[in-house]
């Protein structure tokens, strides 16, 4: 590739002098290492309450199910996002011999970012759930992120459009794909239908909602935890060891089908589920494709590495940017084993699923993070590094750590999976008991909060670290820069067709948004035609007022994070659980409430299975019916007391979703739920609880309970038949 | 911005020829072929992906359901064997296990399973309680308290103990159980017929 007039200056070429904006990425810096580590002191607090349940204190607040998003949220938006914003604002600037487009546009968005973590901090303890994963924050908070997003794209492509530098870096091209998908997938996904300030339903229900969030939380691992990484990587590692990238082709191809293939992917989430399996197929077979191009990126950064491989010794910047490549490594090639179907139908549900997210978020994401830090923090507050024998006790602490986190979650994932399908030979389940094989892991859950605890202490070590670096900082003068203004002497005449395109960033944005719609669109719109997609069954009914209320409840409370709701077409499941569940049953669920892991047994049939006083007391302390059990108490339903007031509005809001209420239903609904609390409450009554149970908030959940899974079981066989 | 630490870019002798003369901020880039491995098992997983999807969704290759439906019909037919030999109360049976401490293993089976609903020595709790003269489903004798716990009693909340619990530890559990009756221990009031024998 020749570029004759690359630097021969033409007569009227403007030399121009500029400066970059590195205190927005200082407090973008500041942000990363907070928020990081109350990310991590959450990662750690839940970990051990799934070690010992009394960890939850009892307190609506403090306990799993509320703690439990407020941890991943924090993790991915609040650390890792800010992270991002951070070295995007560095790299970006210096790639492209420009100031960010405009100052009050980066504070906008740096505090308006602060404010949506903050607001979620408020809100998920309180229970303020939409009840998607990675997507829990309500309607209110979703259209100031929308906002904050923007406000971000724009000052992101106005610094293009002011550019001094015709090309764009690789590192730009895994800005733009993530920027334009992020917006993509959170505005799809966050479709929904305000109740009140702080309720909302989902747009879409059942398997509709599943594929639309699974499409959603698994690009977001892509596009929010991948994508960007790989621009920073591309950035900061060729800085840091003073080399130049390995292949500038393996940087086309791979960003190409990475970018194209990722969007596809989604439905691996929802093997064995009730997603129509041809959808299922695709999800799985291009996981399986996406192991090569997800390789090139970390060939391309290690390789990078070639001939300075003393210097990860004695660089920690560089030892912990090569230890998230070989990480990164690792998880992309967990990743399509545990999409292949048979894999699939072992790992899914069990800890393996977490244990493989974290070999992602700890070792790529925070230790990319930590190496960019140890170079950044340097440069902004122009100093030494405190100690490097810190940032060493730092790395092993961190390495450690996530080493027992992800053997323990092995461990205990194919431990568990083993005996929920192990069976004697008179065809019978060996451990019928649930319970039993959550007994048999929780050792593990202690070694897993032991290695988080590892982790958390590793990163309060880089903190100091980087405390003491920044305070020994000499001030210094703003640097000036200079440059020669665009112009034609750039062009390069016989350059190759993808050299030009780097040269158009608006047509480049516009192809990797059409290399992100293909997927999408194949694998979305069918769903989105749902009457041809999903039959109807007269038998499903949609929920009563007070089991709606009990939903309600069930999603405030991330029951979801710790119990599923879709029994797969396995035979050891289908003798644990009962039927396999039919897309019909849900299709009043906005938001379906599949879940992803069996922390618990999967409650997709458990209506009618016990009697009310069973729930009753498995609510009040589950260890009353079941010894053994890990499952956090939920005493405040007791005295919590049902606000009919908002009932009528939900009804009202799912009968526009679609849900077929009537006018007449929506007028007599708190008439309704009183009643069928007061029965309810009777039968409790019997047994000897007080009267002033009717009015509390766990008639509502025992009412929902009840309810999961009994339309399609009680439907008569010829029905089943005929549909079937 | 400390300009002086900046060292002289690191390029190997063998890969200069392979270095593009563009930078971005001091970046440069080598231009090394794709690795002959990574090309090869990208064609490979595309491969397979294909074949894959075309076999299962576009050949009529077994579907999930296929595959489940005829493992299960398959552990259906074991199970139908065995509760075919075993459904039916067997006085022999019963009977060898009384002799063999039978009241005392059923016990533990109780204390392991029956707990939760029916407390401690069978006071009733969520379940009726067994030590009274009044029964529900079973009509206090052994063979009808066999088939209340081998198939349970859905209109109660019983599960049918046979898809848990072997075939001496049912008998057991029926041993231990009515030892109970008329023992008249202080728990849930008396449900159902009374029967007297």
């Amino acid at each position: 590739m020749s570029s004759p007039n690359a630097n021969v200056p033409s007569a009227n070429r403007r030399l121009e002098t500029f400066t970059y904006d590195d205190q927005i990425v200082k407090w973008f810096v500041i942000a990363t290492v907070i928020w990081g580590a109350i990310a991590l002191l959450l990662g750690v607090t839940v970990a051990f309450q799934l070690a010992d349940w009394r960890l939850n204190l009892g307190l609506p607040w403090t306990t799993f199910g509320r703690l439990r998003p407020l941890h991943t949220n924090a993790a991915i938006f609040a650390f890792c996002g800010n992270a991002i914003f951070a070295g995007i604002y560095y790299s970006h600037q210096r790639l492209l011999k420009a100031r960010l487009f405009n100052d009050i546009l980066s504070k906008v968005h740096f505090w308006g970012w602060q404010l949506v973590i903050v607001l979620a901090a408020i809100t998920l303890p309180l229970g303020l759930s939409t009840g998607k994963e990675y997507a829990e924050l309500e309607w209110p908070i979703d259209i100031l992120i929308t906002l904050i997003w923007v406000v971000f794209a724009v000052n992101f492509f106005g610094t293009i459009i002011r550019r001094r530098e015709r090309h764009i870096y690789v590192a730009i091209w895994f800005y733009i794909a993530t920027i334009i998908t992020v917006a993509v997938l959170h505005i799809v996904n966050s479709m929904e239908l305000p109740v009140t300030l702080t309720k909302s339903y989902s747009l879409y229900s059942g398997v509709q909602d599943a594929l639309v969030q699974w499409w959603y939380g698994h690009n977001a691992v892509a596009f929010f935890l991948t994508t960007p990484f790989l621009g920073l990587m591309y950035y900061f590692v060729p800085k840091a060891a003073n080399r130049p990238v390995y292949s500038y082709r393996l940087s086309i191809i791979h960003f190409w089908s990475l970018v194209f293939i990722y969007i596809w992917a989604g439905p691996h989430h929802l093997l064995y589920t009730t997603l129509p399996e041809w959808s299922q197929t695709l999800g799985m077979v291009f996981s399986v494709a996406l192991w090569m191009p997800s390789w090139g990126g970390m060939i391309n950064g290690l390789m990078t590495l070639r001939g300075v491989w003393n210097k990860v010794r004695t660089e920690p910047g560089l030892r912990f940017m090569a230890t998230s490549l070989t990480f990164y490594g690792m998880s992309t090639f967990e990743g399509p084993l545990l999409s292949i179907k048979s894999v699939n139908s072992i790992a899914h549900f069990t800890d393996w699923i977490p244990g493989h997210v974290h070999a992602g978020t700890i070792g790529w994401n925070y230790m990319l993070i930590a190496g960019i830090l140890f170079y950044l923090v340097p440069k902004l507050w122009n100093a030494e590094l405190y100690s490097k024998r810190l940032a060493n006790i730092q790395f092993w602490f961190a390495t450690i750590g996530l080493v027992f986190y992800i053997v323990s979650m092995w461990i205990a994932g194919i431990t568990q999976s083993l005996m929920w399908r192990a069976m004697d030979d008179a065809g019978r389940l060996l451990y019928p008991n649930f319970i039993e094989t959550v007994i048999k892991i929780v050792p593990m859950y202690w070694v897993r909060a032991i290695g988080g605890t590892l982790v958390l202490t590793s990163f309060i070590l880089m903190i100091i670290n980087l405390y003491r670096t920044a305070k020994r900082g000499k001030p210094s003068e703003e640097a000036v820069f200079e440059a020669y203004a665009l112009d034609d002497s750039s062009l390069e005449a016989d350059s190759s067709t993808h050299r030009k395109l780097e040269g158009w960033p608006m047509i480049f944005s516009v192809l990797s948004l059409i290399a992100i719609l293909v997927g999408s669109a194949i694998e979305i719109v069918p769903s989105l035609m749902s009457d041809k997609y999903i039959t109807k069954v007269s038998a499903i009914k949609p929920y009563s007022p007070l089991e709606l209320y009990g939903r309600d409840i069930y999603v405030r409370e991330g029951c979801y994070l710790c119990h599923s709701q879709t029994v797969r077409p396995i035979p050891h499941e289908v003798l644990r659980y009962g039927k396999p569940s039919d897309a019909s049953e849900f299709v009043y669920d906005h938001p379906f409430q599949w879940g992803s892991k069996r922390t618990g047994p999967d409650l997709a049939r458990v209506g009618k299975k016990y009697p009310h006083m069973w729930h009753y007391k498995h609510f009040y302390d589950p260890r009353e019916v079941t010894a053994g059990s890990i499952m956090p108490t939920y005493k405040w339903l007791f005295n919590q007391k049902i606000d009919y007031s908002t009932l009528p509005a939900k009804i009202a809001v799912m009968q526009k979703l679609g849900v077929p209420y009537s006018a007449e239903e929506i007028q007599t609904s708190v008439e309704k739920a009183k009643a069928q609390a007061t029965e309810i409450a009777a039968e409790l009554v019997q047994s000897g609880v007080p009267e002033k149970i009717v009015e509390m908030e766990v008639v509502a959940l025992i009412a929902y309970m009840q309810r999961l899974g009994v339309d399609y079981t009680s439907m008569p066989a010829e029905e089943v038949a005929s549909e079937e | 911005m400390s300009q002086s630490q900046e060292t002289k870019l690191h390029v190997e002798a063998d890969e200069q020829h392979l270095l593009l003369d563009h930078a971005y901020d001091n970046i440069q880039e080598l231009n090394h072929p794709l690795p002959s491995w990574w090309n090869f098992i990208f064609l490979i997983c595309c491969i397979f992906s294909g074949g894959y999807f075309v076999y299962y969704q576009l050949m009529g290759g077994p579907s999930l359901r296929d595959e489940f439906n005829q493992e299960y019909a398959r552990i259906v037919a074991v199970q139908e064997e065995f509760r075919k030999q075993n459904s039916a109360f067997n006085q022999e049976h019963y009977a060898g296990i009384l002799a063999d401490d039978g009241v005392n293993k059923g016990q533990v089976v109780f204390e392991n399973n029956c707990l939760p609903c029916h407390a401690e020595k069978g006071a009733g709790d969520i379940g009726p309680n067994l030590t009274d003269d009044h029964w529900l489903v079973a009509k206090s004798t052994p063979d009808t308290i066999y088939g209340v716990v081998f198939n349970g009693s859905e209109e109660n909340g019983m599960p049918a103990w046979a898809e848990l619990l072997t075939k001496d530890e049912i008998y057991q559990a029926v041993a231990y159980v009515s030892s109970l009756k008329n023992t008249f221990v202080k728990g849930k009031d008396p449900e159902g017929e009374k029967i007297e024998d």
